[in-house]
C-alpha cells in the first residue's frame, strides 16, 4: 500500500470515529437544551393533547439511548427524519441547501487563496516598503473584523452607495433558474449553456464570498508573509541572490514553496470553518444555504435537522482536512517518508 | 510593483465587466417582492403565523371573509349560511374551480375540516368543538358542533378549502387509508382555489406565486402578475433593497428606527390594526400578584405614554395606539377610543396601600422574550416605573422556547411576562378565552393563571349566546371586570407597520374603509395595485 493511500485510510478511519462521536454528542446536546420541540413545532396555539401526540410520534418520551437507537436505525436507511422547521425530509433540505453554501465557501476559498497568498508573497517581497505596509494594514483589517461586519460594510459600499453588485439572492429575479443538476448554480447554468444565468450568479456571489473570505485573505496573507520572511533569511536564498537570480523567481520558486506548508494547514482549517461561519453572511445576503438553515433549526429546536446539519458540516470539515493532509503530504516529502518509515 | 499593478488592474477589469454587463431585460409582467421573517408554511392545515396567513389567504379561499372597513363577515366560497342550534349549514357557490381545474364541492369542505382535525397542527384547535361535517349535496355542507359556539362562523376564516381530489392523488407515505394526508405534497405545492398559484417554494429563500387567471372573482389587471415572498432577510438587507427599488413591502418586524429611516427616504408606511394588543401579564398565583390591589398598583404606575413613544415610527405612525382596556379598540366589547389608559401614580400608591404586601417584600421578576428586543426596553421602563412605588425588580431574558416551557407550571412562571396576542379570527373569543379562562391556564397566552368565576362566566356567555347584542354586552362587562382585577397591564393596542416602495398601492393596508381587521388578510395580492403596470 502506498504511503498516501495508507495516510488516506488512516484519516478516513479516524473520521468515522469522530463522526460517531459527534452524532452522539449533538444528539444529546440537542435534547437537553431548553424547550419542547413538539410545542415549538406545533405552534403556541396547539393543545396539550396535540403536543403529546407529536412527542410520542417523535419518541421524545423514550429514554435518550432508545431515541439514539431509532436515529441509528433510520440513518442506516438514509433517513434523517422530517424537519419540523420546513416540514420536509431533512435529507431533502440538506440536498437543497448544502450546494449553495459549498458554492459560496468554494468561491470564498478561491478568493482566500487567489488573493491572500499573492498578497502575502508581495508583502514579503517588498518587505518594509509602502506596498508591504499597505498590505499588512489591509490584512489586519480583514482579520480583526468578523465577516458579518464586512458583509454589511461591503453591501453598503458596493450595493447601496455604489450600486455595482446586487444586494441579495443567488440570481436575478428576472432570469429563469437553470435546471438543477449539481445544485451549484454556477455549474448548472454552464451545463444548461445559460450564460446570462451564469454571469448573474457570478455577479451575485462575489460580494458575499468576498465578505466571507476577507478574514481568511488577511490570515493567509499574514501567514504567507511571515513564513516567507523567515525563508528569505535562509542561506540558500542568499545564495540564489548572489547568483543573480531574478527577484520574482526567488520569491515564487525558492521562498514561496517551503512557506506554503504551514499556510496550507491554516487555509484548510479556515476553509472548513467558513462552512460554520457562513450563516451571518448568508443571512445578510439572503443566501439560501445550509449554514443559515442550521441556525434556524437550532433556534426552533428542530432535533432531526440539528443532528443532520451538524453531521454534514462535520463530515465536510473532516473531508477538507483530509484533502489538506494529502496536499501537504504531496508537497512535503518528509511526511510521505515519515509514513513510509512508520510502516 | 509591476506585479501588484497587474493584479489590481485585472481585478478592476473583472469587477467592471460584471457591473457594467447589460442588465436583464425589463419584464412585461409586474413583480411584487415582499418578505417575512419566518418561513411560510404552505400546508394550510398547519398555518399559524403571519407568513403562513399571507400564503393561505392568497393560495386558498375560505367560506367567508371579513367585511372590509366594518365588523362582520361576508360570503366568499359560501353564498349563504344559516344556523340551527348546533348545526351550521353553508351553501357553496357553484362557479368555483380549484387551480387544478377540479370543481369545488361540499366534499372538499368536509375533507379540509377532517384533514385539519387529523393533523392537529396550526389553528386546528379552533375546530375541536366540531363533531363532524357532512356534505348534504354537492353544494351544501353542514357542520355539527358538540356544544354551542356563537363565533363559529368567524372560525371559518381559518378553514382554507383544499382540493380533495388533487390531494388524494398525491398522498405520501404513512399509515392507514389517508397515509400522510398529503402533507408532503402540500408542504411544497398549492391545492386551493385562490387568486395566486404557487410556482416554486424554497423554505430558505422564497415562495414564488403567479396570478390565477381562472380565479372565480377575477383578478384586476393592476394586481401583480408574480409575487415573491422572501424569507429571513436581515433588516439591513431589507432597508438597502427597498432604498434601491429592489423590494416592495417589508415585514412588520423591522425595528422602528429602520422603518423611520425608510419613511424618511420616501417609502410609504402601511398599517394593519385592530386585531390584538401588547399585554404585560402578571402571575396571579405568586405573591404579591395574588392580591389584585398590588396588580392594580402596577397597572396604574405603568407609563403608557412612554410606551407609545418607544414604538413611534414617525409623528403620525406608530406600532401601536393607546389602549383603552383588555379589548383592542374596534373589536366587540372594546371601550371608546377616547378612554385611553394613563399613568396615575396617586392611584398606584392608593392601591398599594390597600395591598397586603409591602412594596419591598418581594423582588419582582420581569421577563422579556429574547427574540423580541423591544421587550427589553419595556422591561427597563417597568423597572423604572415600579421603582417609584418602592417595588424592587430584576430583569430576566428568556428565549421563547424556554418561556413556553416555563409557563406550563405556575411556580416556574415569572412574575411578569410580556406578550403580543392577536385574535386569530377577529372575534374577541379567540383573543380572550385563551388568555383569561381558568381552563386555559398554563399556556404561553395565559401566564396569569387567572381563576376568576365572573370572568369565566362572561367568557362562556360570549361563546354560547348567539345574539350579537347580548355578546357585545357580555364582552363589555368582561372588559370592565378585567380592568377591575387587572391580571394584565394592557400596554397598547398593537398596530403592524410595514414599509413599502411607491411601486405598489395597498388599499387594505392604507385606507381604513378597505381594512379587513384580520391579520394577514390585508396582503391579498389580488387587491393590490402595481403602479408600473402598463
Amino acid at each position: 500500500m502506498s504511503p498516501v493511500v495508507r495516510l488516506l485510510v488512516k484519516r478516513l478511519s479516524i473520521s468515522v470515529i469522530v463522526l460517531i462521536g459527534v452524532s452522539m454528542l449533538i444528539f444529546t446536546i440537542a435534547r437537553v437544551i431548553p424547550g419542547d420541540p413538539a410545542r415549538i413545532a406545533l405552534g403556541p396555539n396547539a393543545t396539550s393533547e396535540q403536543v403529546e401526540q407529536l412527542r410520542d410520534k417523535l419518541h421524545l418520551n423514550e429514554p435518550i439511548y432508545v431515541q439514539y437507537g431509532y436515529f441509528v436505525r433510520d440513518f442506516a436507511r438514509g433517513d434523517l427524519g422530517i424537519s419540523l422547521y420546513t416540514n420536509r425530509p431533512v435529507m431533502t433540505d440538506i440536498a437543497q441547501f448544502l450546494p449553495a453554501t459549498l458554492e459560496l465557501v468554494i468561491v470564498a476559498g478561491i478568493f482566500m487563496i487567489g488573493l491572500g497568498i499573492p498578497l502575502g508573497i508581495a508583502s514579503a517581497r517588498y518587505r518594509g516598503r509602502a506596498a508591504d505596509n499597505i498590505i499588512r494594514v489591509i490584512s489586519l483589517l480583514g482579520v480583526s473584523a468578523p465577516s458579518f461586519v464586512w458583509a454589511v460594510i461591503l453591501m453598503l459600499l458596493f450595493a447601496f452607495f455604489l450600486p455595482l453588485f446586487p444586494i441579495a439572492g443567488q440570481i436575478s429575479d428576472t432570469l429563469a433558474v437553470p435546471p438543477r443538476v449539481t445544485g451549484f448554480l454556477l455549474v448548472d447554468s454552464l451545463i444548461a449553456g445559460n450564460f446570462a444565468a451564469f454571469f448573474s450568479a457570478l455577479h451575485h456571489i462575489i460580494l458575499p464570498a468576498f465578505a466571507l473570505a476577507l478574514s481568511g485573505i488577511g490570515q493567509a496573507a499574514r501567514l504567507t508573509r511571515s513564513n516567507m520572511v523567515e525563508t528569505y533569511d535562509k542561506p540558500y536564498i542568499e545564495m540564489a541572490r548572489s547568483y543573480g537570480f531574478p527577484a520574482r523567481r526567488i520569491a515564487n520558486r525558492y521562498a514561496f514553496r517551503p512557506s506554503l506548508i504551514p499556510s496550507l494547514t491554516i487555509i484548510g482549517l479556515d476553509f472548513a470553518a467558513m462552512l460554520g461561519n457562513a450563516f451571518l453572511v448568508e443571512a445578510v445576503y439572503g443566501w439560501p444555504g445550509l449554514s443559515r438553515y442550521g441556525v434556524q433549526v437550532i433556534l426552533r429546536k428542530d432535533l432531526n435537522a440539528i443532528v443532520g446539519t451538524v453531521l454534514v458540516i462535520s463530515a465536510t470539515f473532516l473531508i477538507v482536512n483530509i484533502i489538506v493532509d494529502l496536499l501537504i503530504a504531496y508537497i512535503n516529502p518528509r511526511i510521505r517518508l515519515a509514513e513510509r518509515s512508520g510502516s | 510593483m509591476n506585479y501588484l499593478a497587474k493584479t489590481a488592474a485585472a481585478a478592476l477589469l473583472g469587477v467592471s465587466t460584471l457591473a457594467l454587463a447589460p442588465s436583464a431585460p425589463a419584464l412585461a409582467e409586474t413583480v411584487l417582492r415582499l418578505d417575512e421573517v419566518a418561513v411560510g408554511e404552505l400546508d394550510p392545515a398547519k398555518a399559524s403565523d403571519y407568513a403562513d396567513s399571507i400564503l393561505m389567504f392568497n393560495v386558498y379561499d375560505t367560506l367567508v371573509l371579513p367585511a372590509q372597513g366594518a365588523p362582520g363577515l361576508v360570503p366568499h366560497l359560501a353564498e349563504s349560511w344559516s344556523a340551527d342550534g348546533n348545526n351550521h349549514t353553508f351553501k357553496l357557490r357553484k362557479d368555483v374551480k380549484f387551480q387544478s381545474g377540479n370543481p369545488l364541492t361540499a366534499d372538499d369542505v368536509v375533507f379540509s375540516l377532517e384533514r385539519m382535525q387529523a393533523l392537529g397542527a396550526g389553528l386546528s384547535y379552533l375546530f375541536t368543538n366540531v363533531e363532524k361535517a357532512e356534505a348534504v349535496d354537492d353544494n351544501t355542507v353542514t357542520f355539527v358542533l358538540k356544544e354551542p359556539y356563537a363565533p363559529f362562523v368567524a372560525s371559518m376564516l381559518r378553514l382554507p378549502i383544499v382540493d380533495k381530489t388533487l390531494v388524494m392523488e398525491n398522498l405520501g407515505d404513512g399509515d392507514g387509508e389517508m397515509k400522510d394526508w398529503g402533507q408532503a405534497f402540500l408542504s411544497a405545492n398549492g391545492a386551493g382555489t385562490g387568486a395566486y398559484k404557487v410556482t416554486s417554494h424554497n423554505p430558505q429563500q422564497e415562495t414564488v406565486m403567479a396570478r390565477n387567471a381562472d380565479y372565480f372573482l377575477g383578478v384586476a389587471d393592476v394586481a401583480p402578475d408574480t409575487v415573491r415572498l422572501r424569507y429571513g432577510l436581515e433588516p439591513a438587507t431589507v432597508r438597502t433593497l427597498i432604498a434601491q427599488g429592489e423590494h416592495d413591502i417589508s415585514s412588520q418586524w423591522l425595528p422602528p428606527e429602520v422603518l423611520k429611516a425608510l419613511a424618511q427616504g420616501g417609502a410609504q408606511l402601511l398599517t394593519e390594526s385592530g386585531t390584538g394588543g401588547f399585554y404585560v401579564k402578571m402571575n396571579t398565583t405568586k405573591a404579591p400578584f395574588d392580591d389584585p390591589q398590588c396588580r392594580l398598583a402596577l397597572a396604574s404606575a405603568f407609563d403608557y405614554d412612554a410606551a407609545i413613544k418607544m414604538i413611534a415610527v414617525t409623528d403620525d405612525v406608530s406600532q401601536g395606539s393607546a389602549a383603552t382596556g383588555a379589548i383592542p379598540v374596534g373589536m366587540l366589547g372594546s371601550n371608546p377610543p377616547t378612554d385611553t389608559l394613563v399613568r396615575d401614580m396617586d392611584a398606584a400608591k392608593r392601591h398599594w396601600d390597600s395591598c397586603r404586601y409591602a412594596p419591598g417584600d418581594h423582588t419582582i421578576e420581569i421577563s422579556w422574550i429574547a427574540e423580541v428586543p423591544i421587550e427589553e426596553r419595556f422591561a427597563l421602563l417597568m423597572q423604572a416605573n415600579f421603582a417609584e412605588l418602592g417595588v424592587k425588580s430584576e430583569i430576566k431574558k428568556l428565549p421563547w422556547a424556554l418561556f413556553a416551557e416555563q409557563v406550563s407550571k405556575p411556580e416556574n412562571t415569572p412574575h411578569i411576562s410580556q406578550l403580543f396576542v392577536n385574535a386569530v379570527t377577529g372575534d374577541p373569543d379567540t383573543l380572550l378565552y385563551g388568555m383569561y379562562d381558568s381552563k386555559a391556564a398554563g399556556t404561553w397566552q395565559s401566564p396569569e393563571y387567572l381563576n376568576d368565576a365572573e370572568v369565566d362566566a362572561l367568557l362562556e356567555e360570549g361563546r354560547v349566546n348567539s345574539d350579537p347584542e347580548a355578546r357585545a354586552k357580555a364582552y363589555h362587562e368582561l372588559n370592565d371586570r378585567l380592568m377591575a382585577i387587572a391580571p394584565s397591564i394592557y400596554g397598547y393596542d398593537r398596530q403592524s407597520v410595514f414599509a413599502a416602495s411607491n411601486r405598489v398601492k395597498v388599499p387594505a393596508l392604507s385606507d381604513p374603509s378597505k381594512a379587513f381587521g384580520l391579520d394577514g388578510m390585508g396582503f391579498s395580492f389580488r387587491l393590490m395595485e402595481m403602479q408600473d403596470k402598463d
